[in-house]
């Protein structure tokens, strides 16, 4: 997977990442336009931030998520969208929102420890 | 709802108010405020407070809850660090039973940098770069110089107590080459691990691998991660004489202060932080109407307790990663998606 | 109990040898060894309770 390179330091153990991480459920209009994504191995962490994420989309008109059951490490994610879109694409960009606040938190959150205005104890 | 309020939670005295947020397009009359990144970057921020070796305390101001938890969560199951996973018992007399012990040498927080370590799988064998192996080889015996009415067991015997001081380290391959700097030791040397009495011993051999917090809570590199909304004291009309007096016993102390104005004692907020949003001034009738208690729901006050292992200041930006690498993997996961139903119809 | 007397039919003497097993006076910590059908007694001492010595074998377990 070229996303997590060899040198890159990969967090997730990506023996563990299943072959169909992502599909698309039964059921989708035929335009995209509500569709409802099954991803595998994920729960609350990515399911909450990302349906935000995919909210701040003025063109989303739902979004929401549910893992139907608790011994199933499987999480729905259901979004309706205008016509001037479809659901993949504002999944799509509702993953690179949350990618790039994770950047520009990150980046202030080092940027503030590097000015080293705050108490320090041993 | 005045627009101050709008992200406030109301602490009533039965009860807490508003408390979800609407931020999104078209929910704020019919507003279209669509989220973009520049203006994002100038309306959220992070202040540190305090950062020791092992803690630090941060406010994440102006990020939506689902964020926040995310990170919370992260921190306690998703980053991933080494820990004893394999108990090899060649002799144990003591009277903790072998289950028992395997279970407490596997909560020993273990000073090895995770990165520096391969996943291991169910079926793979373990090589120096996957596997940190510890020996554990302890007897008791009467100390024979102890004086003869010595009744303290740690001064009448040797080795009357198991620390995790004990732990030998037993580099494999290049490992001693590897950390060399910084060779690879439990975090802490008072861990006590059993206690023996002379004639007992416990011997074996520890195999530490890689893990999460998600599998076993051993592998989570933190003690506590958590975060509580910055609570708000509202005084909307003033407090004097005795009242004042009253006013501030009813917070924990440096909250609220009683301040002379013009020979009228009058309560003031000082330090809402230090509140702990007990409702205790709720209680009293003269404060009715007088005072609101509000949290700011998007103002965290985020506190990370690492167990030793990773810095704690690491932790924050490791959480951050993971989150990107889960946005990365679903990224790439969404266009396989794609691509497999578009070849199903 | 007497030791078991070798019966006058019996062609062969037995294949195995008679199983030896370490047993530890809990009185004076002597290691005894006990076959089976001899009385449960410590030879040094005479106490009658004796504990088996632990399995020498390697055993594996989780840590969790």
């Amino acid at each position: 997977m070229d996303a997590t390179a060899a040198d890159a330091p990969n967090y997730i153990a990506l023996l563990e990442v299943p072959e169909e991480k992502m599909v698309v459920l039964p059921g989708a209009s035929d335009d995209l336009t509500s569709v409802t994504f099954c991803i595998k191995e994920e729960d609350h962490t990515l399911g909450n931030s990302l349906r935000w994420a995919i909210m701040q989309n003025a063109q989303v008109d739902f979004c929401g998520y549910s893992i139907p059951h608790p011994s199933e490490a499987k999480m729905n994610v259901r979004i309706q969208t205008t016509e001037q879109t479809n659901a993949v694409d504002a999944m799509d960009k509702g993953i690179d929102d949350l990618k790039s606040v994770c950047q520009l938190l990150k980046a202030r959150f080092q940027q503030r420890i590097r000015q080293g205005d705050y108490a320090r104890a041993a | 709802m005045a627009l101050a309020d709008r992200n406030r939670v109301v602490v009533l005295e039965d009860r807490v108010e508003n408390v979800s947020g609407a931020d999104f397009p078209m929910s704020i009359d019919g507003q279209d405020v669509a989220f973009n990144l520049e203006s994002f970057k100038d309306s959220f921020d992070i202040k540190i407070v305090h950062v020791t070796a092992t803690e630090i305390e941060f406010d994440l101001v102006g990020v939506d809850a689902s964020i926040a938890n995310a990170l919370r969560r992260i921190l306690i199951a998703e980053i991933p660090t080494m820990a004893i996973e394999k108990v090899y018992m060649i002799n144990n007399t003591g009277v903790v039973q072998d289950e028992v012990l395997a279970h407490r040498l596997g909560l020993l927080p273990i000073d090895a940098d995770p990165n520096e370590f391969q996943w291991k799988r169910a079926d793979s064998v373990p090589t120096d770069q996957n596997t940190i192996v510890f020996k554990l080889d302890v007897a008791c015996e009467v100390d024979r110089s102890a004086a003869a009415g010595e009744t303290d067991p740690k001064k009448k015997y040797i080795n009357s107590a198991v620390y995790s001081s004990h732990l030998v380290w037993d580099p494999k391959g290049d490992q001693e080459q590897r950390f060399a700097t910084k060779p690879i030791r439990p975090v802490h040397d008072d861990i006590l691990i059993t206690k023996l009495r002379p004639g007992q011993a416990v011997t074996c051999e520890l195999h530490c691998d890689k893990g999460v917090g998600k599998d076993h809570s051993k592998f989570s590199p933190v003690a506590t991660a958590s975060y509580r909304l910055l609570p708000e004291i509202q005084i909307l009309e003033d407090i004097t004489g005795d009242d004042a007096e009253l006013f501030r016993s009813c917070f924990p102390p440096g909250v609220v202060e009683v301040v002379e104005e013009q020979g009228v004692r009058k309560a003031r907020v000082v330090n809402p932080r230090k509140d702990t949003v007990s409702r205790e001034v709720l209680r009293h009738k003269q404060f009715e109407g007088k005072v609101r208690l509000t949290r700011v729901r998007d103002h965290f006050i985020f506190s990370v307790e690492s167990t030793g292992i990773i810095a704690p200041e690491e932790l924050v930006s490791k959480a951050l990663d993971v989150l990107m690498e889960k946005c990365d993997i679903a990224k790439a996961a969404l266009a396989r998606a794609v691509k497999s139903s578009e070849e199903d119809e | 109990m007497d030791p078991p007397q070798l019966q006058p039919y019996q062609s062969q003497p037995p294949l195995t040898k008679p199983q030896v097993t370490t047993y530890r006076c809990m009185r004076c910590r002597t290691p005894n060894e006990i076959k089976p059908r001899e009385p449960i007694r410590c030879l040094d001492c005479g106490y009658r309770i004796l504990m088996k010595e632990r399995t020498k074998r390697m055993v594996q377990f989780e840590a969790r």
